[in-house]
């Protein structure tokens, strides 16, 4: 902790950072988001396995953005995003410095973008094993099983869109959900809507979520909502071999189109 | 008030009873997500007895998430019929509702009915009895001590049991709850006090100090770092026992539909909007404020209430966990 | 509004529909219901939701004066998903009303005073409503000024009525339009609201001022009335936040403790001076 303390003091020291996003513990002992502006505070910065929230979300953030000079404590999470949202082309407007913490324990301050992107892919994660053993049950669900498990999860769904504000991929000014001309969503939390909600976030996520899980990990209402988009991960992997997070100049199936496109529909 | 005793055993015969008396029983349900959600239920082994606080609170019931204020038909003659009927909503038991949130039912009746009395708000709550269980345990999140209740505090329930080993003791505070206890299970009261059953809650911040000291934090400096962390998403509102607001949706086509009113959160960017783009409130940092405020000093203004009753649901459910008490303890800094 | 249920509306009938400008129309709506039209009266100053079941609702004052029974009517700019379907409705068609909300203009108060009104782009209507009221009623007041401006001649609304006030001869009418707004046959004044007003300052004794428009002209322009002498009760504006419910509830509206569509819309300068900057 020490370590990574005395890093970021000497960041804000020599003016390479005027605001650290990094984690501190809660009253509840869990890591939380905290965000530092003055050395003082520098004290409660803390890194474990436990740092689950990613960051990256907040650089798109008005209040944040006014900072200027951002420090970021990534997770691996963290880091894809980051190579997903530059090769988005976002965050032309900040000068960010990007840290973590390896295996090791050791600190690294990546001195830019390409240090990052080596990074991810020497450390790439796998998908999780719960998702994986949640998936391999839904596949081996009849399709109508699988329709009625989906439908039962979002009929759940209260649409805080708290799995949308903590998606880093999703920076949309204005969201698909809120236009009302016309109104493709409709926006009462009742089932046929929230399905809805979830396709078309799904769709708009595919091949571009990095996996974080963290819109299924802080669902108040415990709706697995990251599957979907790790499945649509997964079978772009299968079907086109890209992977999201991974490049700075990466080719996302999506949104890219190649003459010898597999898919007939597109020519 | 009445003080009766009812034995532990008694408990399930007395929760069965009441579903079979043809009310619907609310009450908290451990669900697979490990979460504990407040669902109708057939019987008393369904509910969960173990649980801090329900994830969300149960003002859904007489303020549902969606709630259908009218139906509409064009007829041929471009004229419209609006249809509102109201009479299927059942008599509603809401079992083991927390003393916080049951005192939150007492700003929710204020705020809805003493002024332009909401219709269907009041027909729910005439429909819905609480009984509500005191706390034995607490976590790290909970601040009722805070804000002037307590893990015991009877008001705003019907009925307040509170476990005492192999008995329950029993407060009855209303007609409504007198009318629901079936007297063969209930006997007159021991001489036992309650408090000792009761979890400990340590105070966080005193009242008064904030009081006071609220009156000038709209300025103060900190908010924005208070509320940095602020995604602005509905979570914390949704699951706030105290928070009425919504928005106003039709559903359907120009033909026929339904006009709807749904849960809505002043932390959501588009909330203040106007037409024209321009936004009263254009940043996390002012609405994050907004929330607080209302809880802390505009409803003390307006109802003589805070209307924050401490459940700290909504510390548990950010995603970014921020802390209402913390954020109060800092903007209101001397 | 007397209804017990706030939110089921009252039926009422475009009986007259007069295109202000390519995308501002007032409509003269008539009840459908003869009972509700006994049962509804208003106040200069209120306003009511106006809707077509399917789209929704929005927000606009009342712009016809009190002193004219048996009808309201209505201007408002097609902005958004709710106004261009109303845009669309044609003479006869029916949509939906509620209201009246809101508190009103103390407009007793003000016999015997001089009144000045100030007013931008499509905020007319809502002090075109009082304006009346006061013309139904010219003898009970002094002189009656009114600063208007738009931000081009197109966009200025009510065209026909200012023409009418002109020819009244007991108005004083300052009309102008932002700089590069005006036409070739343009005659009036050239420049913003808040410079023409500051250039001929209106006379401040015995006379209360009445302020409308977007957020940025009542920001600018109460202090400038102030400084021209008006005190601060006596200084009355009219505000637009955002509304859903018009009943205190929805929570949309609000500006620090105060809900727009229940204490107002109608604040004088003294209030919105004690409330914080969320208009
Ligand atoms: S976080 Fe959960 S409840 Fe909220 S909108 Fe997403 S899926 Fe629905
Ligand atoms: S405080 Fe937390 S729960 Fe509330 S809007 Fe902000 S991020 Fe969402
Ligand atoms: S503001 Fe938070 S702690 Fe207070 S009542 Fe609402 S959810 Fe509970
Ligand atoms: S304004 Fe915010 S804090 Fe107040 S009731 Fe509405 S959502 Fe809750
Ligand atoms: S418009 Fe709903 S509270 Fe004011």
């Amino acid at each position: 902790m020490k370590l990574l303390q005395n890093k970021v003091a000497e960041l804000f020291e020599n003016g390479t950072i005027n605001l650290m996003i990094g984690f501190k513990e809660a009253l509840t002992k869990q890591p939380v988001p905290c965000f530092i502006e003055k050395a003082s505070e520098i004290e409660q910065l803390i890194y474990t396995k436990d740092c689950k929230n990613n960051l990256s979300v907040y650089l798109h953030k008005p209040e944040v953005k006014q900072a200027g000079k951002i420090g970021i404590l990534a997770n691996i999470a963290t880091l894809r995003a980051l190579v997903q949202l530059t090769s988005e082309n976002q965050f032309w407007d900040i000068e960010k410095t990007v840290l973590t913490v390896n295996d090791k324990e050791e600190v690294i301050v990546f001195s830019d973008m390409e240090e990052v992107e080596a990074y991810v892919q020497a450390n790439f994660p796998e998908f999780s094993e719960e998702d994986l053993k949640l998936l391999d049950y839904l596949e081996s669900l009849s399709r109508e099983d699988r329709w009625k498990y989906w439908t039962e999860q979002f009929s759940a769904c209260i649409k805080c869109y708290a799995c949308r504000a903590v998606c880093p991929m999703c920076y949309c000014p204005q969201c698909t959900v809120e236009c009302n001309q016309p109104q493709w969503i409709k926006t009462s939390a009742q089932t046929t809507g929230n399905l809805e909600w979830h396709i078309m976030r799904a769709m708009h996520l595919a091949g571009r979520c990095i996996n974080c899980g963290e819109c299924g990990r802080i669902c108040p209402v415990g709706i697995p909502v990251h599957l979907l988009t790790v499945k649509m991960n997964q079978d772009l992997f299968k079907e086109f071999g890209t992977k999201s997070g991974f490049a700075l100049k990466g080719d996302y199936a999506l949104n890219s189109f190649k003459p010898d496109d597999k898919e007939g529909f597109i020519k | 008030m009445e003080i009766k005793t009812i034995t532990s055993a008694n408990i399930p015969v007395f929760f069965n009873n009441l579903v079979k008396s043809g009310k619907v029983v609310v009450a908290p349900v451990l669900k697979k997500s490990g979460k504990v959600f407040f669902e109708s239920v057939q019987s008393y082994d369904q509910v969960s007895t173990d649980y801090i606080q329900t994830a969300f609170s149960a003002k859904s019931v007489v303020f549902p998430e969606v709630e259908e204020l009218f139906s509409y038909t064009k007829k041929e003659d471009g004229d419209f019929e609006f249809r509102n009927d109201m009479s299927n909503v059942p008599e509603t038991v809401i079992w083991g509702l927390r003393p916080c949130d049951s005192s939150a039912f007492n700003y929710l009746t204020d705020f809805f009915l003493k002024e332009n009395p909401d219709t269907y708000f009041k027909l729910r709550k005439e429909r819905t009895t609480l009984i509500s269980v005191s706390c034995a345990k607490a976590d790290a999140a909970c601040f009722c001590t805070s804000v002037g209740l307590n893990p015991g505090n009877v008001t705003g329930s019907d009925i307040l049991l509170t476990a005492m080993g192999d008995s329950y003791y029993v407060e009855i505070s209303t007609e409504k709850g007198k009318s629901v206890i079936d007297t063969a299970l209930f006997t007159d009261s021991t001489e036992k006090s309650k408090e000792e059953f009761l979890a400990k809650v340590e105070t966080k911040f005193s009242m008064d100090e904030i009081r006071e000291r609220i009156q000038t934090a709209y300025d103060s400096a900190e908010w924005k770092h208070e509320s940095m962390g602020c995604l602005g998403c509905g979570a914390c509102a949704f699951s706030c026992p105290t928070c009425t607001c919504f928005d106003i949706q039709d559903e359907g086509s120009q033909e026929s539909g339904k006009r709807l009113r749904c849960w809505d959160a002043c932390g959501f960017g588009q909330f203040t909007r106007h037409a024209s783009g321009h936004n009263p409130k254009s940043n996390q940092t002012a609405r994050r404020r907004q929330r607080l405020m209302h809880k802390f000093k505009y409803s003390v203004e307006n109802f003589g209430i805070v209307s924050c009753v401490g459940c700290g649901r909504c510390i548990r459910v950010c995603p970014a966990h921020l802390n209402i008490f913390e954020n109060i303890l800092n903007v209101t800094k001397a | 509004m007397d209804k017990e249920n706030k939110y089921i509306p009252y039926r009422v009938r475009i009986a007259k529909k007069t295109q202000e400008s390519s995308n501002i129309q007032t409509y003269r709506l008539e009840f459908v219901d003869e009972k509700d039209a006994e049962n509804f009266s208003f106040r200069s100053g209120q306003f009511c939701e106006y809707g077509v079941p399917g789209e929704g609702e929005s927000t606009f004052c009342i712009a016809s004066p009190d002193t004219r029974k048996g009808y309201v009517e209505c201007t408002f700019r097609t902005t958004g998903r709710v106004t261009a379907a109303l845009a669309n409705c044609e003479e006869n068609d029916i949509i939906s009303l509620r209201g009246p909300f809101g508190n009103a203009f103390p407009i007793e108060q003000w016999y015997g005073k001089n009144v000045v009104f100030v007013t931008g782009g499509i905020a007319l209507p809502p002090l075109r409503c009082v304006i009346d009221t006061l013309l139904d009623q010219r003898e009970k007041f002094g002189e009656i000024s009114v600063y208007y401006g738009a931000k081009n001649v197109e966009e200025l609304t009510y065209k026909a009525e200012l023409e009418e006030w002109a020819a009244r001869g007991d108005m004083n009418l300052f009309i102008t339009v932002d700089p590069g707004g005006e036409t070739p046959e343009w005659k009036n004044f050239i420049g913003f609201v808040p410079t023409i007003l500051e250039q001929n300052p209106p006379k401040s004794d015995n006379a209360v001022a009445v302020i409308a428009g977007p957020p940025i002209l009542i920001k600018l322009g109460m202090p400038i009335l102030a400084k021209s002498g008006f005190p601060n009760d006596q200084i009355y504006t009219t505000l637009e936040n955002r509304m859903k419910c018009g009943v205190g509830k929805c929570g949309h509206c609000t500006v620090g403790k105060t809900y727009v569509c229940k204490d107002g819309p109608v604040f004088t300068y003294e209030e919105v001076l004690g409330m914080p900057l969320e208009y």
